[in-house]
């Protein structure tokens, strides 16, 4: 366990809610645009990075993601490369949040992957596809609590009460909550169910809600920033990064 | 975000298994629906021609709709139905699993919405035809290698924007549980047939079972109910494909690694990092990366044997058969079929080998044309597409 406090810590003693968690694919459109990407975001004012290590089949991701993730992949995203750049966005001083999924863990060893993260300044991990109760999650769990890197839940409304008790006993740092049932990019309404279920994992877990999923606009940002305590944007910033050139409108997007 | 359903689902096939009323539903539309139980076919003149065991061939491929899949299909629509569920969805690879949930989805009164690769929609356009007008919405499924691995992830995605209203009926013996075991006690029925036609017409058990392995759902249909039979061989024919390079074909023996992929842990074709790999076969029902976790254990402590054949032996295999039996394949089972002409001649005469005809060969209609350069089809499409409708 190390002495240093996890930087998403330091962040939420500063700053309880009103946060904005900006994802970007490691390898997206390339390896040395990605880290400009990071930068833009960064100096745009996002207050954690998702930084999503590609994989060829990403399941909990919408058509922008898994198209981009291709393509990182095809123009030399590896995950050593990915780790490395890792380190280089840490190095700008936000929490950055790893996510991916469990296959690329899983081949490259649960232990060694969790260190690797920590040692490159990993704050927290989010693997969509790997419950907790599982073989990997209870895995991923000890690494992550050896490392002091949180182990983000992943939930959606409609799951029940009982389930989310359950996961709250292992949940640390944040919970991720996608703003309906499915996956990332698609149209999305800010339903009244959606507001009431964060209200709910707010009292089971005690701890920030981040909500992502569809997050289109600044006026998204706001309208979900009344429930959340993180708002979580990601396809949106793909679609702006496709064209290289548009990295620094990153940035201007981000600012008000 | 399953995590629910999945609960909800393995209590519900658990209760279904024990209820008399479930059993009899079942049974009735397997007989008096698919048409079970499906001929073992004395392959006579195959037998003369290999000079070696006895060939006999379980023909799922006389099921309705033409393969094994409607059986699981019919098992998952009617818990469905228990679950108060309105729609199934599926994904396809050759468009069988497709055509047999859009078929059961019809006969139970339910709506249906399959995915499939637009890769296989081009193979396998007959089915597609076929399910549309069964009155089921076929979405194409544009990226990704657009085969039956991407109609999977989308037929996921879908699925968790409508977990309440509809059930996912996962076409083979893989995906989280209870799928794997749920899809092998249905399909454990070809086995069960196999074993009561061979007591009775040859009094002794087979001395070796071969069935083509995509994700394993025929395989282990075919296998589960000889496990415990040590005499009996149990071996699952893969994709060859063109060449053993990744890409070129689907098969776990040649390349398969532990990983975990699509709410599930087995065999996969993998790089070295765990990106899934891309695969070939000729049959779209046999390309793709994954295996059933329980084949996959099976294989990996030896129960089962795994080998591959070719894409070129697999249509050889479909043109042997067709001419010496009057059997007409499909491209899938055409593997096993392919095996079971390398290991007869080498079994004595007395042996018995069965092989699982899991569907037959007529959605393979344009892919044999192509296959055997059939000029006079490809004149009939022609004339057919220059004639006014």
């Amino acid at each position: 366990m190390s002495n240093f406090m996890n930087k998403l810590d330091q962040l939420f003693a500063e700053k309880k809610s009103g946060l904005f968690m900006a994802h970007m694919i490691a390898g997206y459109p390339t390896i040395e645009d990605s880290e400009k990407v990071a930068e833009a975001l960064a100096k745009g004012g996002a207050d954690i990075i998702e930084l999503q290590i590609p994989f060829s089949d990403p399941m909990a991701d919408g058509p922008a993601i898994s198209v981009a993730s291709d393509e990182a992949i095809k123009s030399g995203a590896t995950v050593a490369k990915s780790l490395a750049l890792l380190g280089k966005v840490a190095k700008l001083g936000k929490p950055v949040v790893v996510m991916t999924y469990i296959n690329i863990p899983f081949r490259y060893g649960i232990p060694k992957f969790v260190k690797t993260l920590a040692k490159a300044g990993a704050s927290a991990l989010i693997v969509p596809d790997c419950p907790f109760d599982t073989e990997e999650g209870r895995e991923l769990l000890t690494a992550c609590k050896e490392n002091d890197v949180y182990l983000i839940p992943v939930v959606s409304p409609g799951v029940p009460k009982e389930r989310l008790e359950q996961l709250a006993r292992d949940a640390s740092g944040f919970v991720y909550c996608t703003s309906r049932q499915g996956i990332t990019g698609a149209n999305s309404k800010f339903a009244k169910e959606l507001f009431d279920f964060v209200k709910e994992l707010k009292q089971v877990f005690k701890l920030p809600i981040a909500v992502g999923f569809g997050v289109k606009s600044k006026e998204d940002v706001a309208e979900l920033a009344k429930v959340a305590d993180i708002v979580i944007a990601g396809s949106v910033f793909i679609n702006t990064v496709k064209n290289r050139g548009d990295v620094e409108k990153l940035t201007l997007m981000l600012t008000r | 975000m399953l995590w629910d359903t999945l609960r909800k689902l393995s209590a519900e096939f658990e209760s279904a298994k024990k209820d008399a009323g479930f059993q009899s539903e079942f049974q009735d539309l397997l007989r008096n629906f698919s048409g079970r139980p499906t001929p073992l076919i004395f392959a006579v003149r195959a037998t003369s021609d290999l000079g070696g065991a006895k060939v006999y061939l379980k023909n799922e491929g006389a099921n309705h709709t033409g393969a094994h899949k409607i059986t699981h299909c019919l098992g998952q629509g009617l818990l469905a139905k228990r679950l108060g569920k309105k729609m199934l969805i599926a994904e396809t690879g050759a468009g069988q699993h497709g055509v047999a949930t859009a078929t059961v989805a019809a006969k139970l009164g339910l709506d249906c919405v399959v995915f499939m690769g637009s890769e296989d929609i081009k193979r396998q356009r007959p089915n597609v035809f076929l399910m549309e007008r069964l009155g089921t919405k076929v979405v194409a499924v544009e990226y990704g290698s657009k085969t039956l691995k991407d109609a999977v992830n989308e037929a996921l995605k879908f699925w968790m924007e409508h977990l309440d209203e509809a059930h996912y009926c996962i076409g083979s013996v893989l995906g989280p549980a209870p799928y794997p075991e749920m899809n092998r006690y249905f399909q454990s029925v070809i086995g069960r047939e196999i074993r009561a036609e061979l007591i009775e017409r040859r009094h002794k058990l087979p001395d070796a079972v071969v069935a083509c392995v995509g994700g394993g759902s025929n395989a282990m249909g075919s296998f589960y109910e000889f496990i415990k039979e040590k005499s009996v061989r149990l071996i699952g024919v893969e994709a060859g494909g063109t060449g053993t390079k990744m890409g070129e074909h689907a098969s776990r023996k040649i390349a398969g690694e532990p990983g975990i992929f699509q709410g599930y842990k087995s065999l996969f074709l993998q790089t070295e990092e765990g990106q899934i790999a891309p695969t070939h076969s000729i049959s779209a029902g046999l390309d793709y990366p994954g295996v059933g976790p329980e084949l996959a254990d099976l294989y990996t402590n030896g129960r089962v044997e795994l080998t591959y054949a070719t894409d070129a032996e697999a249509v050889s295999a479909v043109d042997y058969f067709a001419k010496l039996e009057g059997v007409i394949s499909a491209l899938e089972s055409a593997h096993a079929l392919a095996e079971v002409r390398k290991i007869a001649p080498t079994m004595p005469k007395d042996a018995i080998v069965v092989a699982t005809l899991s569907g037959r060969g007529d959605k393979d209609l344009f892919n044999f044309a192509r296959a055997f350069k059939d000029e006079s089809f490809r004149d009939f499409l022609k004339d057919e597409y220059d004639r006014p409708y």
